[in-house]
């Protein structure tokens, strides 16, 4: 793994909501077809930090580089200046889906996935279609593709989100949380699309609650706590032979569930 | 007495097509406007918010009759003088479209701030955004405001006849003080509830092609 090339690369990277410390000089790297799930209490700052890799919140102090090209990079309070064409470059390199899919409600499954295709990349319709529908028949979605996001399940808004994600081509996949808004019983379709597309080597960073799926899928776990990295390890060393206690603590709560 | 009837609501009738124009200038333009200026009304720069801000209090803060005679014989007085309906068809254009400007600001706040950050993260700037997903929504959500806009606005053309503007209730008082029966002002009660019908039922219509989707 320590070969390949480092996709996302964040370095002291710190976050303040007004006074509230989010991210507290947090650093971590993501590798080529590495799969990173990022676990934690709530309020602990995973989200942000994923938040921070796309570029849907600032950095407030801290350097992001994707794909080895500086994406964010604010010191002392002042951000370097990047251009907006390479800043667009790099944000279309990453794909994320939401815990609460964010669908466009007024499209229908395929209208979500030819979207930005199209009016982003301008691609023509009709590649975009062929290119969406093989998507959706990756994410077994294809015998659903003209029905409005209110007539299908969770389960499949959130395939559809994947969907939507991919059909932009995607380096790297960002999930916040991809499971936490389903009914337990849908969450195994999700988990099994995510599962694929690591089989792929899709590079992803999952933020996640399910500490099962984070030991099954992921190469490498990252706790947070606070704003602060404070576990970052393979998951058979991250589960079975923990020895940090505030991490065991949080493990073994859940476990008593 | 049929015959009379007849007569009647054929004359008012003839006013009728001069409410359809009217009704018809100020739907095609008010709406675009609203929208237009409700997004200027969300922009993160004062210097685009105040002056529609502005905007919207005065000329929902006074009468449309008194716009209506300020457009016609107001503006005379700065040298500019306007036909009749081209006074009227401005006066409500742009009082409607500050009504609408307001629904159509409700509207965009209450589209879920997820749908921004799903374009966002697809990469679509903010035109694309509020153009290809935001303000598609908005129209859906706000049709029952926009429905009631577009009742009243049939109502209020009857204002014409401050400007000398002859409509629907002007040719129904012509024909009152002809005869002296209230028969004239029956049938432009039927004429106006007619209209309404017809608004509501093509509002409906739009309502039921967009559920498909909730």
């Amino acid at each position: 793994m320590n070969d390949r090339p480092v996709m996302i690369k964040a370095s002291s990277v710190s976050k303040w909501f007004g006074s509230h410390h989010v991210l507290d000089s947090v650093s971590f790297e993501v590798r080529r077809g590495e799969v990173l799930a990022i676990i934690g209490p709530s309020g602990s700052g995973k989200s942000t930090l994923l938040r921070c890799c796309n570029g849907l919140e600032t950095v407030s102090d801290g350097i992001i580089e994707i794909e080895g090209e500086i994406f964010a990079d604010v010191r002392k309070g002042k951000a370097v200046k990047i251009p907006k064409d390479q800043h667009f470059i790099m944000a279309k390199k990453i794909g994320m889906v939401f815990q609460h899919f964010n669908l466009f409600p007024h499209k229908t499954v395929l209208e979500n996935v030819i979207e930005a295709p199209m009016i982003v990349n301008g691609m023509d319709r009709k590649s975009a279609i062929i290119m969406a529908e093989s998507i959706l028949k990756k994410v077994g979605l294809y015998d659903r593709k003209d029905y409005y996001p209110s007539k299908i399940s969770g389960g499949m808004k959130q395939r559809v989100a994947i969907a939507r994600a991919l059909g932009m081509n995607p380096d790297i996949m960002l999930f916040d949380e991809p499971t936490s808004a389903l009914d337990p019983e849908l969450t195994g379709e999700v988990r099994n699309v995510i599962k694929s597309l690591a089989s792929d080597h899709m590079t992803m960073v999952i933020v996640t609650h399910e500490m099962d799926f984070a030991r099954n899928v992921a190469d490498r776990v990252i706790f947070m706590d606070e704003g602060r990295i404070i576990g970052n390890a393979h998951p058979d060393q991250f589960f079975e032979k923990q020895d940090h206690p505030r991490i065991r603590a949080f493990l073994q709560k859940l476990s008593d569930r | 007495m049929f015959h009379y009837i007849l007569d009647v609501t054929a004359f008012i009738m003839t006013g009728c097509v001069f409410t359809l124009k009217l009704y018809a200038v100020t739907i095609v333009f008010a709406i675009p406007l609203g929208i237009l200026c409700a997004l200027l009304k969300i922009s993160r720069y004062r210097s685009l918010r105040w002056p529609v801000s502005a905007y919207t209090w005065i000329f929902r803060g006074t009468p449309l009759l008194l716009q209506l005679i300020f457009f016609y014989y107001g503006l005379v007085v700065f040298g500019i003088s306007l036909q009749p309906f081209t006074a009227a068809a401005l006066a409500f254009v742009i009082n409607y479209g500050a009504y609408l400007t307001e629904v159509y600001r409700a509207g965009i706040e209450s589209v879920d701030k997820g749908q921004y950050e799903a374009a966002r993260a697809l990469n679509m700037s903010y035109p694309q955004t509020m153009r290809r997903i935001i303000i598609p929504q908005v129209v859906r959500r706000t049709l029952p405001p926009t429905c009631n806009e577009a009742i009243n606005l049939v109502k209020d053309t009857a204002l014409v006849v401050v400007i000398g503007l002859g409509d629907i209730l002007r040719a129904a008082r012509e024909i009152f003080t002809r005869d002296f029966t209230i028969i004239p002002f029956v049938i432009a009660a039927c004429i106006y509830l007619l209209l309404t019908i017809v608004i509501v039922f093509l509002f409906k219509q739009i309502e039921n092609r967009y559920k498909v989707y909730e």
